[in-house]
């Protein structure tokens, strides 16, 4: 339908990989697979990618799946419906069988001449056509892969805190408390305590509610780091922590985390 | 302090006290509120010390709770409370039983739990050896060389052999292993990355030769250099330094890699590597051996593998 729309009747395409030895290997063999195809760029990861299928509009864009920032398969969604995609990778571990049924053709890396020339034979025939958007395949691959924007909300894993003079980062995992203190935040290891600047209130919305429970207006706990709960003489719940001697008070807002069954 | 704990009856006897405030004049209030309090710590001391003494002394008590019924004549009152008593002591006791079991049973969840962590630390360890995208990568990279340059081909076969020879024994478990071994197999993954990035990787390797004799786990090194390749360099455009370096300080061998890429990001995936590496050091070594993650005043990160400095014995297999 819309075949007639470009200028050029040369077919094109762009090329994306990190590394500069893969672009010239896939660039040689479509160049002895399909001679009247143009190369109109190459990009080093999907961003630049994206950026160059703007620019340059070729019919054909090669992304390798796993680029740093942006991958292949985010760079395609970004693409959806304006270039035909072929996903080229070293390892196939995203079943290429999902591939069968859509527009999309995969290559591993290296691609033999054999099997080039069936991806060329194949663009050639889908090249007249509105390239497909993908969006199911591109949907399910995201998932496999674990992209971004698809997953369930990531939490907090790593906090970054000042232990004297120095900047570390410190695993949830470790963690046993987060207390705050005047200006500051401390956070309590088993081995040692350092301070950060964000207040409880932001720290709280950031973590992992599944991991951390707040106890009190100024204390969150990781609740696999409680020994205990016992009760203070004045009858306030406490929670005694696994190799830690301090005591957290429970205040009585969040009594109920720990009512008895 | 038994004449008081009539007061709160049995309405609360599960939760500290829930708010059933009727409406008192401004005065008496903050007096009632005190007494309340205080009849509320009365009441679970009680409640405690009841359920923590014995049947024998309970009845002991409740002996001589009857002669002092005697004494004041006020024989009733006090026959409810010892009745009372007992219902509570039997409630309680239970109480504290289930208390008991449960916690014998966290502890054996816990010990289950530290066997099965330990089993997975290491069934991904020897997953971890070899990344297939690395080795298919680099395949896919000699086959290209072999065409456009063959003496760079050979070079990056050979890298890739010298990391097989030294990955592959480590597969097999129970082999111990070296400081010098370990930096051997990343000497040789580099040597590929480099070729591989090209000008984005920059290595440098400072081991003094006298601590290749360590003993270090085998594989967490490495994970250490993928990891910063991975996460701190290749996202980075123009690359970047990547460090590894061994000292002694106190008694500690500390291992470190840092690279001067994007910088460590809090929510990132990546994680899993060096929470194993965590998990494997706490088997191998307790709270004798820590991984630290800092960032360094030049940005970047890195991460460092602190152990205690024991030479491995002589008796270590032929690479």
């Amino acid at each position: 339908m819309n075949a007639g729309t470009r200028a050029t009747p040369a077919p094109s395409a762009v090329v994306a990989d990190d590394e500069r030895l893969m672009r010239e290997q896939i660039i040689g063999r479509l160049k002895e697979a399909w001679p009247e195809l143009v190369i109109v760029g190459e990009a080093a990861n999907g961003r630049e990618a994206v950026a160059l299928v703007h620019s340059q509009e070729p019919d054909i864009a090669f992304l390798d799946i796993r680029m740093p920032g942006m991958d292949g398969i985010e760079a395609a969604r970004a693409l959806a419906g304006r270039v035909h995609v072929v996903f080229v990778t070293a390892y196939d571990e995203y079943a290429v069988s999902a591939f069968e049924q859509g527009a999309v053709d995969y290559l591993l890396k290296p691609p033999d001449p054999a099997r080039i020339a069936l991806t060329c034979e194949r663009l050639r025939a889908r090249i007249k056509e509105a390239p497909d958007p993908m969006n199911d395949l591109l949907a399910q691959l995201a998932q496999q892969l674990g992209s971004a924007g698809v997953g369930p909300r990531e939490y907090m894993r790593w906090v970054q805190a000042s232990v004297g003079a120095n900047l570390r980062m410190i695993p949830t995992s470790d963690i046993l408390f987060f207390r705050a203190e005047d200006k500051y935040t401390r956070v309590q290891t088993p081995r040692f305590e350092a301070l950060i600047r964000k207040p409880i209130k932001e720290l709280i919305e950031e973590l992992d509610p599944k991991e951390f429970w707040q106890i009190h207006r100024s204390t969150v706990v990781r609740v696999d780091a409680i020994e205990q709960v016992g009760r203070s003489l004045s009858g306030k719940q406490v929670v005694q922590l696994k190799g830690h001697d301090e005591k957290l008070e429970v205040s009585r807002t969040f009594n109920h985390l720990f009512r008895q069954m | 302090m038994t004449t008081e704990q009539r007061n709160p009856g049995t309405g609360n006897a599960a939760e500290g006290g829930p708010s059933d405030a009727n409406p008192e004049p401004m005065g008496t209030r903050q007096a009632l509120r005190q007494i309340r309090k205080g009849i509320v710590v009365m009441w679970w001391a009680f409640f405690d010390w009841l359920a923590a003494i014995s049947w024998k002394a309970l009845l002991l008590v409740s002996l001589l709770v009857l002669i002092l019924a005697g004494i004041l004549n006020r024989p009733n009152l006090f026959f409810f409370l010892i009745v009372v008593s007992f219902i509570i002591k039997i409630v309680a006791g239970g109480k504290r039983r289930a208390e008991q079991t449960a916690s014998e049973a966290t502890k054996r969840a816990e010990t289950e739990q530290f066997e099965r962590s330990v089993l997975e630390a290491r069934m991904e360890a020897l997953q971890a050896q070899i990344e297939p995208h690395f080795l298919f990568n680099t395949l896919a990279s000699i086959d290209q060389l072999i065409q456009t340059d063959p003496p760079r081909a050979s070079r990056m076969q050979q890298s890739l052999i010298r990391y097989l020879r030294s990955a592959i024994p480590q597969m097999r478990e129970g082999s111990r292993s070296t400081l010098g071994q370990q930096v051997d197999l990343s000497a040789a993954f580099l040597e590929i990355m480099v070729m591989r990035m090209e000008g984005r990787l920059q290595p440098v390797v400072s081991v003094p030769e006298g601590l290749k004799s360590a003993v270090f786990p085998p594989m967490m090194l490495q994970t250490l250099v993928e990891n910063a390749i991975k996460h701190g360099l290749e996202p980075k455009p123009e690359g970047g330094r990547l460090e590894i370096g061994a000292e002694v300080v106190d008694g500690q061998l500390a291992v470190h890699v840092l690279d001067t890429g994007v910088g460590f990001m809090p929510k990132g995936e990546g994680g899993v590597g060096l929470a194993n590496i965590r998990e494997r050091l706490k088997v191998l070594y307790g709270d004798r051996a820590e991984l630290i993650i800092s960032v360094p005043p030049a940005g970047g990160t890195c991460a460092t593998i602190k152990l205690p400095y024991n030479i491995a014995a002589a008796s270590t297999s032929p690479q």
